[in-house]
């Protein structure tokens, strides 16, 4: 404490900017780390909150996936002896027209039963619920919570618009809920519903989407979910209310995953940042460790000097990390809700965010431990400085050719075990390997082939500007300590960039074509404007009367639904098969497309995506046991296509089959075709004019719904965006570092240069032509690695993770785009630094050390 | 809902030692006094809320056959929100009522999910316990002496359920008017809780059977009561069994 008090706090007093660039790399790797994650645990928090405080005194949920199933399961439940009270339930999520309310959580209950379970608040005085004979025989009936009810204005006998199957429909208030766990479910926009009105207003037959139980006193949870599951199949879940929430991670894995890789990279590049100032630091402090050295210092108090130094930077850089974190989560929690809500198609409502303390704390830990690993060669190097030597100005600037031997021989060595481990890239693990073996190596060879391309690209500087360009060539040839974890963060960074618009690239192309093939029809009829959305349905009746519509040559009528398969919900589509074929013939990724279509049609076979197929490990002719409402259902998978309807996979079947073994025949979206010569404007007022006064629908055009599609890619593609936002500040701040330490590094021989007459211009210019040297360096080795980092995201995340198989494509706009990005960049990093230099005292810079 | 309806829960519910024979022969006897093959009557429910708000409902009620084996059906007529709710019950000797109830607006019936029985029927301060008919033998009960009710010397019998049953309620007491079998008020316990009070009063023979033509009942916990009225009250009426079905209960 001494030593940091005496040695280490003057020298970060006097550069105290630098330290706080330093500090930027920790405070924006954790505030990512931090702010997405919190984020991402306030929509999950939010959606298990509202889980909980549904669920009540709930101890069992029975459900069948999102499919539903029949009532009368209902009564082989209650005949179960050690059920104490098993009521049915629907969820929905409508849309009010109450200006600022949004949406509205609908819980369908039978109130006869369900206060066993869930606690109304409806005892307790007479205003609570004005009659619940009422509220049941009058199917526009609601329960609201008292704080809707008071933001809203709404007393008992208000009015409610809401979407319903019937189109906008007027509900009626009949009563309020008391403050209490329940009305806090979905942020306290939660409305409760006769579940038998909710089958109505929701277009759900006479098929219940879940019934919540309790056991008898004494009874076993466990026992009676096993019982339970025995009697009714394995197309059924018996499950503590709990597991939805496992579900909802579950279902959005991918996206805790890309926060995690951001967080990683981001805290990855920031470590490089840490790494050159502390190499920085020990580079100028060699004198000073001398002196210490000469009059006693054991190598053990040099290197305790600097990684106590590393550790207070780290816990200061974690800790406004923290602060900046919540302020990211705060203003991402809604936008993360609202994605996970349209691209999962799973309601919650996050209008808080909730802190982890755990979360917090391995926070400030991983900023600390980042900035001691990045700190511990520098500390190590300055615990070996020899007395002697660390007195003699210059050696120590460069290299020496053995130290350059020894990485090149390593980075050659670290290059070859990468190759091998992509040669065995079956054993999947092996691919993570070799990317982080791969970024060793060319981190190994950073300090090697920045001298190279910084020497490549000394007589183009000097040809720019004899004296300047020279000047800052010859800058970064004699301290190249001094900017290669500069470039390395560049370097990584861009790679990044690249990567990842490689990766997004290939992906728009990729869903381009599956859109240009599979999603052709004229037009799409759907029950709610979001396509993911499927609380509402249509009647099967509804394909008839389509067809009768004059101008639209073919319904088809799709069914799509989460199943759970081996504890992972995958998406169901049910669809006429034949029809399908007919007019989208999407080209099979594997299997003979003459027979997988009519096997499937016949009901013989279903088709896999090929995410599925990669994700899960199927393969063709695998046999899958999808769990319905009637047993078991044994098929195998005929053919293997490219289907992006959910990011874990999906699993095609005709539509016959799902309404034999589910009993379902209602429709989630239809599929139309117009006859030739019928435009899309009049058979789509058509529809409308025939529907819309007895049902609630939305036709979309195929311009519509490729605008949707896209429009979800591109908020997908929005946290892809921040990890490159991310990724290319690291390195601004990166470079802004190098030329602060580099300014400073040479006040004294830039004050030389003026006071021999060196003119402020020629001053500012080699500093401008210095930064730009750095970021071409930086953006030549980035753009070259980040052709090799593109192939491990293609493999990694694209195979691994998404399940996806994408062409590989280097993304030359991006990169041409880069050119002058960075360029301008630098330069504008450049100009403060500069601008320091020819406006300080000469004769300050002079005397400087 | 005739007096029957309501409270035969309270009625049957003896078996029992030397002394608490006299009084099971007291219920049974007040029971096979109030026997009857069908009933009909007009129904007219007020519940007082704590707050005196009152809130009136009509209906009318039919019911065929006997204890432990009756159908009823009760029809809302009034007021008109609920007009056409329909509820049939069917009652059986040896467990709990089946009930459903149809809803016009949405067309559908449904089966009533009676698996807490405590909870009020319909904001009423009845609980749906109350409207079972339930097996005798399921209680244990004794002669807790006299009283006096409304005028009329009354015996006061202990009713306790057995261990197989379960109920709100651990005791009840029972008064018995003494010159005409007729229960004229039942106090409801748990522990020592007072959780019901129902009193019967206007006390009439309708075709040769002493009826009380009003409930009331008092929750003191809420404070809040409910008084039902019966009007046209009819005993051994000609009803079909095919009227007591969910097909007729869908038919309205």
């Amino acid at each position: 404490m001494i030593l940091l008090r005496l040695i280490s706090w003057p020298y970060i007093r006097k550069h105290l900017l630098r330290w706080m660039l330093t500090l930027a790399g920790i405070v924006l790797g954790v505030a990512v780390f931090v702010g997405m994650h919190t984020a991402n645990q306030s929509v999950l928090y939010a959606f298990r909150q509202t889980v909980d405080r549904i669920a009540g005194a709930t101890q069992l949920q029975i459900s069948a996936g999102e499919t539903g199933f029949d009532e009368n399961v209902l009564d082989r439940v209650q005949a179960v002896p050690q059920v104490r009270v098993a009521v049915p339930v629907i969820e929905a999520v409508v849309s009010t027209a109450l200006a600022g309310q949004g949406n509205l959580l609908i819980l369908g209950v039978d109130m006869t039963g369900d206060r066993g379970l869930r606690d109304y608040d409806l005892e307790s005085g007479d205003a609570a619920v004005d009659d619940p004979l009422v509220f049941l025989a009058q199917p526009d009936s609601l329960i609201v919570t008292e704080s809707f009810a008071r933001e809203n204005r709404l007393a008992i006998g208000g009015k409610i618009p809401l979407s319903t199957m019937q189109g906008e429909k007027r509900f009626t208030v009949r009563g309020i809920m008391k403050s209490g766990g329940l009305t806090s479910a979905f942020g306290g926009n939660l409305a409760v519903m006769d579940v038998y009105a909710a089958q109505k207003v929701f277009g759900r037959g006479r098929k219940f989407d879940r019934i919540d139980l309790a056991v008898s006193d004494g009874a076993s949870v466990d026992t009676v979910a096993r019982r339970i599951k025995a009697l009714l199949g394995p197309g059924f879940q018996v499950q503590e209310p709990s597991a939805r929430g496992q579900q909802f991670e579950s279902i959005s894995r991918i996206y805790s995953l890309t926060a995690d890789i951001t967080s990683a990279f981001a805290l990855f590049i920031g470590m490089f940042i840490i790494y050159n100032t502390f190499q920085i630091a020990v580079t100028q402090r060699r004198a000073e460790i001398g002196i210490l050295r000469a009059l006693g210092a054991t190598r053990r108090q040099i290197r305790t000097i600097f990684l106590g130094e590393s550790v207070v930077a780290g816990l200061a850089g974690s800790l406004l990390g923290l602060a900046l974190g919540i302020g990211i989560a705060r203003v991402m929690t809604g936008y993360i809700g609202a994605l996970l809500g349209e691209v999962y198609g799973i309601a919650q409502r996050a209008d808080e965010i909730s802190t982890d303390p755990k979360l917090m704390l391995f926070a400030v830990v991983l900023g600390v431990i980042t900035s001691v690993v990045a700190a511990f060669i520098p500390a190590r190097a300055a615990a070996r400085v020899d007395p002697v030597q660390a007195l003699q100005k210059g050696k120590y600037q460069q290299l020496s050719a053995g130290e350059n031997r020894t990485r090149r021989v390593s980075a050659f060595i670290v290059a070859l075990l990468a190759v091998g481990c992509v040669l065995l890239r079956k054993y999947h693990a092996l691919v993570y390997v070799a990317d982080a073996l791969a970024v060793v190596a060319a981190l190994l060879l950073t300090p090697t082939l920045a001298l190279l391309v910084a020497r490549m690209l000394r007589p183009l500087l000097k040809l720019l500007s004899p004296v300047e360009g020279t000047l800052a060539a010859d800058s970064l040839l004699q301290a190249p300590r001094r900017t290669s974890g500069a470039v390395a963060a560049l370097m990584l960074s861009l790679a990044l960039v690249v990567a990842l618009g490689g990766l997004t690239r290939a992906s728009y192309d990729s869903i381009l074509t599956w859109l240009n093939v599979a999603l052709n029809p004229d037009l799409f009829v759907t029950p709610s404007e979001s396509l993911t959305a499927r609380d509402f349905r249509f009647p099967e009746a509804m394909v008839d009367q389509l067809r009768a519509i004059p101008g639209i040559a073919e319904v088809q009528g799709v069914r799509d639904a989460r199943i759970e398969i081996r504890g992972t919900p995958i998406m169901f589509v049910a669809a006429d098969v034949e029809s399908l074929v007919r007019r989208a013939n999407v080209p099979p990724v594997a299997g003979d497309a003459r027979t997988m279509y009519r096997e499937a049609a016949r009901g013989r076979a279903v088709l896999a995506s090929e995410n599925f197929a990669l994700l899960r490990g199927y393969k063709l002719g695998d046999m899958i046991d999808i769990p319905t409402p009637r047993g078991l259902l044994h098929l195998p998978i005929a053919g293997i296509v490219t289907d992006y309807s959910d990011q874990e996979g999906s699993i095609l079947m005709d539509r016959s089959v799902f309404k034999r073994y589910w009993n379902d025949d209602t429709v989630n979206i239809f599929r139309v075709y117009l006859t030739s010569g019928a435009t899309e404007a009049d058979v789509k007022r058509r529809i409308l004019e025939r529907f819309s006064a007895e049902r609630r629908l939305f036709v979309l055009t195929n311009r519509d719904v490729r605008r949707y599609i896209l429009r979800l890619t591109d908020q997908w593609f929005g946290i892809t965006y921040v990890q490159i936002a991310v990724a290319v500040l690291v390195a601004v701040l990166g470079i802004v570092n190098t030329l602060t330490v580099s300014i400073t590094d040479r006040r004294r021989e830039l004050g030389v240069l003026q006071a021999v007459g060196g003119l402020r211009n020629q001053i500012r210019r080699t500093i401008w032509l210095e930064a730009l040297t750095i970021g071409a360096v930086g953006l030549i080795l980035g753009l070259a690695f980040g052709a090799l980092q593109l192939y491990f995201s293609l493999v990694i995340v694209v195979e691994d993770i998404a399940g996806l198989r994408l062409g590989y494509e280097y993304p030359y706009q991006i990169s041409l785009a880069l050119l002058p990005v960075i360029l301008a960049v630098a330069f504008i990093s450049a100009i403060g630094p500069a601008e320091s230099v020819v406006r300080g005292s000469l004769v300050e810079a002079l005397e400087y050390e | 809902m005739n007096k029957t309806f309501l409270v035969s829960g309270f009625l049957f519910l003896v078996v029992g030692s030397c002394a608490a024979q006299d009084a099971r022969q007291i219920v049974t006897e007040a029971q096979n006094r109030s026997r009857s093959k069908s009933q009909q009557y007009e129904g007219t429910l007020e519940v007082v809320g704590s707050s005196n708000k009152v809130s009136l409902k009509r209906w009318i009620y039919q019911r065929i056959g006997s204890f432990g084996a009756s159908k009823a059906i009760l029809r809302f007529t009034a007021p008109p929100e609920v007009k056409g709710v329909a509820l049939l019950i069917v009652n059986h000797p040896d467990r709990a009522s089946d009930q459903w109830m149809w809803t016009p607006a949405i067309e559908r019936d449904r089966r009533i999910a009676l698996q807490d029985r405590s909870t009020r029927f319909f904001a009423t301060d009845f609980s749906f316990e109350d409207l079972e008919e339930r097996d005798v033998n399921q209680y244990d009960y004794k002669l807790a002496g006299e009283d006096t009710v409304d005028g009329a010397a009354c015996w006061k019998i202990e009713s306790k359920p057995k261990e197989s049953k379960s109920s709100q309620y651990t005791s009840s007491l029972v008064s018995v008017r003494k010159d005409n079998y007729v229960i004229v008020q039942i106090e409801n316990y748990n522990k020592d809780k007072l959780i019901r009070r129902v009193h019967y009063s206007d006390i009439q023979q309708v075709d040769g059977i002493w009826t009380a033509r009003s409930t009331e009942v008092y929750d003191p916990g809420r404070q809040s009561r409910t008084v039902l009225k019966l009007e046209k009250l009819q005993y051994n009426v000609p009803l079909k069994e095919d009227d007591f079905t969910l097909e007729a209960l869908r038919r309205g």
